[in-house]
């Protein structure tokens, strides 16, 4: 029980680290939290859902077509509702708010209450360290979100967008002023924070299927990783994500299921009292 | 090179420059000074397109910046190297270098540009992989002026370059710039009067938003004014 809690934990855990980084580079860029985040998450559960099911897509294909739109998505939001806010940050909070309701009661009236699943995109299970089978899905899960993980830190680090996206969330002005076009990259990475809850929705979708209101839980515990892993701090992300996926599964194994939720607030809490700007979080933020 | 005439410039509602003119040839080095709050910062935002004029204009190789936002004020041959350094603490020194060569007219030369930064400031080649919130604050000072050149500026603006440093330093970096070739101009702020009056050709004064004097830099020196009030002799 140990072992399957603790893989359930890597999963979910990077899941949850995908979504925090999205969350950690629009507020390190724009200073904007994105209350939607979890809606988008979903509509790219529902996307991969409706290519490869009503469409008959590969799943390979409709994946990438779902994160591509919801990458669209998010700019026309960032043009339309974030934009105009620039300055007020509780404007934007109120706007993508409502934009979460909205979209909530929208796939509410399109897809109904019932759980939505794309297809498995393997079947069958592999014995781990020769003690329990484990759904190779849920192992392709792993990969696939670790791939896209160590992907978004390439990017950060060795290409001229990364290098930007460092610099402006560090200084904004001193960014513009080495002649970087900070309105659009704020467009930009809120397109791809968004992308990034997408990409977290596409890979987890097989295993929990999509429900109108499944994004919720998901992106609280964004939240809570990226305040957990220190504002702005992508391992923070990684090691606040896996941290809350383990202590999740762990406490649903030992304890109970029914406070999960209630774990993770308890890890918060306890992280924030002894490092109040989080684990990798700058002292002076 | 650079042509100011007449701006007036606001910070929200509070109005800091009346009327400013000032004039900068190719090839000058020409300082602004002026007690603190005089508006020597404002007047470079406004230039590099921070803080656009209400009224008058600023133009630049004879094009006017008017509606130009900073991205593309830099792209046209105009760097700064802003008061506090402002260096990108989290990034390294060869990162914070890089991130100036942005512009395109820095990055297709980046190389051979870091190459002249390196030899003008050799400290840098040894911290070139330390993070930039380590470095001491004459390094930093480098950093920043090695950062402004990496896009290959035509107009260098440098704002209080000895603010905080050891006289020392100051010194050695000054000698740097000296160094410099000679079609790039500078425009340089300072609260140090006698060692901007030293390293410029020509000064302005400025005078709570208000340009009051100015003149070749050896006759300003020379003035007893000028040498009461800024030079405390
Ligand atoms: N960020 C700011 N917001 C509002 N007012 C400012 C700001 N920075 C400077 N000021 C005001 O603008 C005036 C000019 O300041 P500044 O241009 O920084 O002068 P200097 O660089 O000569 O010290 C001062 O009265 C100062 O108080
Ligand atoms: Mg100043």
């Amino acid at each position: 029980m140990f072992a399957l809690a603790g893989m359930n934990g890597l999963v979910i855990g990077a899941i949850y680290a995908l979504a925090a980084l999205g969350v950690s580079l629009v507020v390190g860029i724009m200073n904007v939290i994105n209350f939607a985040h979890g809606e988008l998450y979903i509509l790219a559960g529902y996307f991969s859902y409706l290519f490869a099911n009503a469409f008959g897509m590969n799943f390979a294909l409709a994946m990438t077509l779902a994160v591509a739109l919801v990458f669209l998505f998010g700019l026309l939001i960032e043009y339309t509702l974030i934009r105009p806010t620039y300055g007020n940050d509780m404007y934007s909070l109120i706007l993508t708010f409502i934009l979460s309701i909205v979209l909530q009661n929208a796939y509410l009236l399109i897809f109904g209450p019932y759980p939505n699943k794309p297809p498995n995109w393997v079947g069958g299970s592999t014995l781990i360290l020769g003690s329990f089978y484990y759904g190779n899905q849920r192992l392709a899960a792993l990969i696939a979100g670790s791939a896209v993980i160590t992907l978004v830190f390439l990017v950060i680090k060795k290409t001229w967008f990364g290098r930007i996206i460092r610099a402006t969330s560090q200084d904004r002005e001193m960014a513009e002023l080495n002649g970087v076009n900070t309105k659009r990259l704020n467009m930009l990475s809120f397109g791809l924070g968004c992308a990034l809850a997408a990409a977290a929705g596409v890979i987890l979708a097989p295993i929990f299927p999509v429900t109108p209101t499944a994004g919720v839980p998901v992106a609280l515990t964004a939240f809570v990783v990226v305040v957990l892993g220190g504002m702005g701090s992508l391992w923070g992300c990684v090691i606040g994500g896996l941290i809350i996926g383990l202590v999740e599964n762990f406490g649903a194994a030992y304890i109970s299921t029914a406070y999960k939720q209630v774990f993770s607030f308890i890890i918060l809490i306890l992280v924030l009292l002894s490092r109040p700007s989080g684990l990798f979080g700058r002292r002076e933020a | 090179m650079l042509e100011i005439s007449g701006i007036d410039v606001f910070r929200g509602e509070t109005q800091v420059l009346w009327e400013v003119s000032l004039k900068v040839r190719p090839g000058e080095r020409v300082a602004i000074l002026g007690s603190n709050g005089a508006g020597k910062s404002s007047l470079l935002a406004a230039i590099t397109g921070t803080l656009p004029p209400q009224r008058g204009t600023i133009t630049f190789k004879g094009a006017p910046l008017a509606g130009l936002k900073p991205y593309q004020i830099t792209q046209l041959g105009v760097a700064l190297v802003p008061e506090g350094r402002r260096v990108y603490r989290d990034m390294t020194a060869s990162e914070n270098l890089e991130m100036g060569a942005y512009p395109r007219r820095g990055r297709s030369q980046l190389h051979r540009t870091m190459e002249q930064v390196l030899r003008i400031f050799p400290v840098l080649d040894e911290r070139k992989h330390q993070v930039a919130g380590t470095l001491s604050g004459g390094e930093q000072q480098m950093l920043a002026i090695g950062r402004a050149l990496m896009s290959r500026p035509e107009l260098l603006l440098i704002d209080e370059l000895s603010l905080g440093l050891a006289p020392v330093i100051t010194k050695e970096i000054y000698r740097a710039l000296a160094g410099l070739v000679e079609e790039t101009t500078i425009l340089l702020v300072e609260q140090n009067v006698e060692q901007a009056l030293h390293h410029s050709q020509r000064a302005y004064i400025l005078e709570s938003g208000r340009m009051t004097r100015n003149g070749p830099s050896a006759e300003l020196m020379a003035d007893d004014d000028i040498r009461r009030a800024y030079l405390g002799l």
